[in-house]
């Protein structure tokens, strides 16, 4: 509340100037978001896009804590290439982007989230169509622009890249689920630098590539992601990456 | 999304092949030519042989008097404080550092921002003399500088994405890094800074393209050297001029960065003080403090030293920058005004003593140089050892001149083969200095000595002085009432620039020292001015913000500095053109 507060008047001029040209260009957005004729331009270009209900996000309705908002995204459509998750109305709209091979085209994270905004997975597959589906998600805001709880930390850099990890192995499937170290600053708190991994990816023993990820700033400090695979997860993976200052990350799952 | 690209890139195949060789990346050989190109600035010291000599002339002493500004950058944010730093300019853009380990690259011509890079330090980084940055290195497409947590971050000159990053050492025991690192031979070469925290001096060569780390030399006696990974020698003899372990946290941090003479294959990097500060503790010329090591770039060992102030107590940090030049009768030599006040003019192949001669007009340590220009010290003026004292807390105190902040300090001086001169932003202080006891505790601060700075002269501190190194003379002075801490340009076109902390740079005549122009920039100068051409016209830049070392000690000197405000901004002038 007390973000929100704050934050009022700075919130309220871009509104009222949307408001207007922004409800004529909601178009056929079944969550009626005044960014979505945008976002369709600068992410998915002249892309054939469809909404599709195969592709599922899946969050709370009402974000407890807004920096750390749990997201789910599901894609049951075949060859798929590419999956695109923006948040329509934070102030950095990219969360973060992801391509399986390999691995099943889903990913579970948590992320941050400045107001209440829709939260959308844009999925490409091979023939160029794009599929969105998305929720909306409630937030009381000032996720993106408050100091990591790291910054309070003066240790920060003892922990950098440290990554945690966990296997689930179920009947048909198995979930790998890991934690990395790191502040991810946005650069919207006055005086922090943007201070985020930027690239991630799953390795098996061979080398190849099974799930990569490019992650941006409003992805949870000290983030977690979820994967799936059928079956058991590939031998020997690790998990490798770096953040946009160089920091590389490299730690071995567990099996 | 690579489908796109690739048809992009084909479509537009006949106009790239037309327009090839404009998008050069920087080789070696441009590096090593960088003193005679006039359209790039590619090196820290405007050629890695440190001249900041141009040979551009179209702003002379008969234009300089229509020399205008074109542009004014903001470095922006809360993050003011100090801006030693130098930029370098390539293919258009010029890519300059500020203070926090910051990064811009902006359109030379008209300022207009391209990117920025804001490194993510720690809380607990431990620069000891303000969060500055002197610059960046150029090579092949990046652009490559040190960080206050002691990094080396390479990034993308066109896109300023990282890409490698190499950490120098910890910075939780003390290290950090503010010089700009010289790229020789393919090999970006670096110091550390941290030496008043006992850390460990010492020279690296990376692979500039990769960061991989080639050679590593140690300033300090004793410790090995590496090369390709392997041993390559211990620095000098262990314990031969240091007692018992003292060598283990010796200090002589090379934190101003060096030179390179293509010519003589070596890299001159300046050594600071021996750890701690209490010379009593440490008998014995304590290697390589204090020093110019020459070091053999293709081996990674050390070809000569030349040590100014041998057992050092007084902070004579003598990192200063080493400058090659060549004499009208063919010998190659090398200057070095050093903190300690004296000016040394050495053999650059061998280092053998040419001349030494004082460039303050008054030094109370030494009495003279001998004729190996070792110092003749006064044992009068040496703060006592705190061990003979009645309470064995505080040693005798001693009024020495200059002061631990030198005769000159960070501040790069230039050369000018026209005038055969050096131009040396010199500063005239002393101090009142004692040893206190001190043990070594990582990451705390191991001075052992307690001072405070004074004025010597009411009228003035700084000095732009131009230096005959073949007579020893000071030919003409410029005196300012703050302390320079800004370095200088020269040009063929017969001028000096520089700045003042009062906020101006200024330009004199190279040959009378006349002060022909000035320009107040807003804030402190403390940065080396650079030139270049592009279109025809010549551009001089320089960088703007009050800080550095001066502001973070008091004593006598800050009612001529406290009233200065902090400032980040970078200023590019030419020649005005009436309209028509």
């Amino acid at each position: 509340m007390f973000f929100l507060l704050r934050k009022w008047p700075v919130l309220l001029v871009p509104l009222v100037l949307l408001s207007a040209p922004a409800l004529a260009a909601m178009g056929d957005d079944p969550l009626q978001s005044p960014q979505w004729t945008d976002i369709r331009e600068r992410y998915l270009g002249g892309g054939k896009v469809v909404f599709d209900s195969r592709v599922v996000v899946s969050g709370p309705k009402i974000a407890e804590d807004s920096m750390n908002v749990p997201v789910g995204v599901r894609i049951g459509l075949d060859d798929v290439r590419r999956v695109l998750v923006v948040a329509d109305l934070n102030p950095i709209v990219k969360v973060l982007e992801f391509a399986s091979n390999g691995a099943m085209p889903s990913l579970h994270f948590r992320m941050k989230l400045q107001q209440g905004s829709p939260i959308r997975a844009m999925a490409q597959t091979a023939d160029g169509v794009w599929h969105v589906g998305g929720i909306w998600i409630d937030a009381s805001g000032g996720g993106c622009t408050a100091p990591s709880v790291g910054r309070g930390n003066a240790n920060w850099t003892e922990t950098l890249g440290q990554v945690q990890s966990r296997v689930w192995q179920g009947e048909t499937q198995s979930r790998v689920k890991v934690s990395i170290m790191h502040p991810m600053d946005t650069g919207l708190a006055p005086g922090i630098p943007a201070f985020y991994i930027e690239r991630l990816s799953l390795r098996d023993a061979s080398g190849k590539e099974w799930m990569t990820l490019d992650t941006f700033e409003p992805v949870s400090e000290n983030p977690v992601f979820s994967f799936d695979f059928s079956g058991a997860p590939p031998i020997g993976l690790t998990l490798v990456g770096r953040d946009n200052n160089g920091n590389r990350i490299s730690a071995k799952v567990a099996q | 999304m690579k489908r796109t690209l690739m048809s992009v890139l084909v479509g537009s195949a006949i106009f790239t092949l037309a327009a090839a060789p404009t998008m050069a990346a920087v080789t070696d050989k441009d590096i090593e030519n960088d003193a005679k190109s006039t359209g790039d600035v590619l090196s820290w010291g405007m050629g890695t042989q440190g001249q900041r000599y141009s040979p551009l002339a179209k702003v002379n002493t008969s234009t300089i008097k229509d020399l205008v500004p074109v542009w004014s950058f903001s470095f922006g944010g809360e993050k003011q404080r100090g801006q030693e730093s130098q930029p370098v300019i390539h293919n258009g853009k010029m890519f300059v550092t500020g203070s926090y380990s910051r990064l811009f690259a902006l359109e030379a011509k008209t300022g207009k921002k391209l990117w920025q890079y804001e490194h993510r330090l720690p809380d607990g980084i431990m620069p000891c003399c303000d969060v500055v940055n002197r610059g960046a290195a150029l090579y092949d497409n990046l652009v490559i500088f040190a960080t206050l947590d002691a990094q080396l971050v390479a990034l993308d000159q066109d896109s300023g994405k990282v890409v490698w990053k190499e950490k120098i050492d910890e910075y939780s025991a003390g290290y950090s890094a503010t010089a700009a690192p010289i790229i020789a031979k393919g090999l970006v070469l670096t110091g550390v800074s941290g030496g008043e925290f006992g850390v460990i001096g010492r020279v690296e060569a990376r692979d500039a393209k990769t960061g991989k780390m080639v050679w590593v030399r140690p300033t300090v006696e004793g410790h090995m050297g590496t090369k390709d990974g392997k041993d390559n020698g211990i620095s000098g003899t262990t314990n031969a001029t240091w007692p018992g372990d003292l060598w283990k946290t010796g200090g002589a941090a090379t934190w101003l960065g060096g030179t390179y003479d293509p010519e003589t294959g070596l890299a001159y990097f300046g050594t600071g003080n021996p750890a701690p500060w209490n010379s009593a503790l440490r008998p014995g010329d304590n290697l390589y403090s204090c020093s110019t090591v020459a070091i053999d770039v293709a081996t990674g060992k050390i070809v000569w030293h030349f040590q100014g102030t041998p057992n050092d107590g007084w902070d004579y940090d003598g990192v200063n920058e080493f400058v090659t030049y060549k004499t009208k009768d063919g010998k190659h030599l090398g200057g070095k005004a050093d903190r300690n006040g004296f000016f040394y003019v050495l053999d650059a192949k061998s280092g053998k003593f040419q001349k030494g001669f004082p460039f303050v007009k008054k030094i109370t340590w030494a009495t003279g140089l001998d004729e190996n220009g070792r110092p003749k010290f006064d044992p009068a003026n040496r703060p006592g050892d705190p061990a003979k004292s009645a309470d064995g807390k505080k040693g005798t105190s001693v009024f020495s001149v200059p002061s631990f902040l030198g005769g000159k300090n960070q501040m790069p001086m230039a050369y000018s083969p026209d005038t055969g001169y050096f131009y040396v932003p010199a500063n005239e202080w002393g101090m009142e200095i004692w040893n206190e006891p001190v043990s070594y505790k990582k990451g705390a601060a191991y001075l052992g000595a307690g001072f405070t700075i004074k004025t010597i002269d009411e009228s003035y501190i700084g000095a732009m002085r131009a230096i005959d190194p073949a007579t020893g003379k000071i030919v003409w002075e410029v005196k300012n009432n703050a302390p320079l801490w800004g370095g200088v340009l020269t040009t063929k076109g017969g001028l000096v620039f520089w700045g003042t902390p009062e906020g101006f740079l200024k330009a004199a005549d190279a040959k009378t020292g006349k002060e022909v122009w000035s320009f107040q920039t807003g804030s402190g100068v403390v940065a080396p001015p650079i030139t270049w051409d592009q279109d025809g016209e010549q551009y001089i830049a320089v960088a703007s913000g009050w800080g550095g070392a001066v502001p973070l000690w008091g004593g006598d000197v800050a009612k001529k500095v406290n009233f200065l405000n902090q400032g980040g901004s970078m200023w590019v002038f030419k020649l005005h053109k009436s309209g028509k």
